[in-house]
């Protein structure tokens, strides 16, 4: 049959986020590619929108890059008439608002937002590609979601678990994305290479690295 | 004087001769119940793969990746994708995974009858020509691409083997979706009359371009030499690039995660006793 131009690529990738009482933590690891090829091995899928909220977004790349662009824009205009730097929430509400401005020819791009909010509480919010937001405690998203989410599910959402929950802090969590991305690195052909680990706290962002398998 | 007889598959091939299309009818039958009953037909393995074989001064070698993907999740990291098919000839396959399997045990089961009744070793083309027809009888729907290699009497061949049933005799082939990656290292480092190590080396370096390179294949590299005194040294994971442990201990795991007795809900249990009986057990090598 005809073989139609499509828009989209897939670039691959996986990100995720989780929330702490005081800060957030978001993660996505750095491997670029295209069927069954390798792009780049160091390309960020994380983004600074203002120094409290990092978006992290895995999906097409040159949709990615643009929407990102157009967030920087709305931002500084933002900030330009209200004299302050959006808010955490106020960020994920225009991310919203853009993604469903290109209702009937998407963004290919499934986000995740990580940052601290005005109370100085961590924030998480999740989408879809069209725009559908919800405030979670932790998110993953990407091609290597199923294999991140029943592990977040077990160890920070405490599911189908009979123990005590415990309360696990910033160091334990950030050693825990690590292990989250050891694992869909070994079953997903796209992740890998190595992780980019952001931490956001009231007084800013800590960024450092993980090495990941090459195969 | 022994007879070869044809009747190989003769459970197979219907007295008509030519194409046998019994399977037409009951396919499309499924393929209707599965859209009624909106469920999936499951999705075969595919290999991703790379997959390679050189003709060097003594002999073949082959070598294979051993990532076996289904989609874009990796089904089993460390699968075999060397096959026997002789004594004196391994094949190596790409593609569909029950496909390779099954095709390369149906055609060694072929030639140690065909040995059986000639009293004599199996020659490379034999097996490239009884390949050939299976694929091509099957129109491509045996989604099996090979690389065979072996020594015989006429000396040391390489083959490739196509799913619909083309073949290529070469000093040099790979094959899978990490054949280009491979390639590229073969057509800058292969000579003709390569000394053993200088042979194993290249392979080496080519299976592991595709491991590195190809998104389809990954893990370890095996190794077979077939060498035209008789011998083979079959190397399972000849080269592991890949270990996870050094990973996972780099990760500083909390004490708080560690996972005790009760956290898992038992919902009931039964208890069973059996009467044990102490053996001498041989380990025999599989």
């Amino acid at each position: 049959y005809e073989h139609r131009f499509s828009p989209y690529d897939f670039n691959g990738g996986t990100t995720i986020a989780i929330s702490g009482p005081d800060f957030a933590i978001v993660a996505a690891d750095t491997r670029l590619s295209s069927g069954y090829e390798i792009l780049s091995r160091d390309v960020s899928k994380l983004h600074e929108v203002t120094s409290k909220c990092v978006l992290g977004s895995a999906g097409c790349k040159t949709d990615v890059d643009q929407l990102r662009s157009v967030l920087d824009i709305k931002g500084k205009v933002y900030q330009h008439n209200h004299r302050k730097p959006m808010s955490t929430p106020s960020v994920a509400q225009m991310l919203s608002n853009t993604l469903y401005q290109r209702r009937m020819f998407p963004y290919y791009a499934f986000n995740v937002m990580g940052g601290v909010d005005e109370e100085g509480k961590g924030a998480v919010y999740s989408y879809d590609a069209v725009g559908s937001f919800e405030r979670t405690p932790y998110s993953a998203t990407g091609s290597g979601q199923a294999y991140m989410i029943p592990l977040l599910d077990n160890v920070i959402g405490h599911k189908n678990r009979l123990d005590e929950k415990k309360e696990l802090g910033v160091e334990e969590l950030v050693e825990i994305v690590k292990d989250g991305f050891v694992t869909a690195g070994e079953r997903d052909i796209y992740t890998g290479d190595s992780v980019e680990i952001k931490v956001i706290t009231k007084d800013g962002i800590q960024t450092q690295r993980f090495n990941l398998k090459a195969d | 004087m022994s007879e070869v007889t044809a009747s190989i598959d003769s459970k197979e091939a219907s007295n008509t001769g030519g194409f046998n299309f019994d399977n037409v009818h009951r396919n499309r039958m499924i393929e209707n119940l599965a859209k009624e009953s909106n469920s999936v037909l499951p999705q075969a393995t595919k290999t991703g793969t790379t997959i390679v074989g050189i003709v060097y001064k003594d002999g073949v070698v082959l070598g294979a990746d051993t990532r076996a993907t289904n989609g874009t999740e990796v089904a089993e990291k460390n699968c075999e994708k060397i096959h026997y098919l002789a004594p004196n000839m391994y094949c190596c396959g790409a593609g569909t995974a029950a496909d390779t399997e099954m095709t390369t045990k149906m055609i060694s089961s072929q030639l140690e009858l065909l040995r059986m009744n000639t009293h004599s070793p199996s020659r490379v083309v034999t097996a490239c020509t009884l390949l050939k027809r299976k694929l091509f009888q099957y129109q491509g729907q045996i989604s099996a691409a090979l690389v065979l290699g072996g020594c015989d009497v006429n000396g040391a061949h390489v083959y490739q083997i196509y799913p619909h049933g083309s073949t290529g005799k070469l000093p040099y082939t790979t094959m899978g979706s990490g054949s280009l990656a491979a390639m590229s290292v073969f057509e800058q480092g292969w000579r003709e009359d390569m000394p053993e190590n200088e042979a194993l080396e290249l392979v080496r370096r080519s299976i592991l371009a595709g491991v590195f390179n190809d998104l389809g294949s990954g893990s370890n590299c095996d190794t077979c030499v077939i060498r035209m005194d008789g011998t083979v040294s079959y190397n399972r994971g000849d080269v592991t690039p890949n270990p996870v442990q050094p990973l996972r201990d780099a990760i500083r795991h909390s004490s708080k995660l560690s996972i005790s007795a009760g956290t898992t809900a038992v919902l009931s249990t039964k208890n069973q006793r059996f009467a044990v009986t102490l053996a001498d057990v041989d380990v025999v090598e599989a």
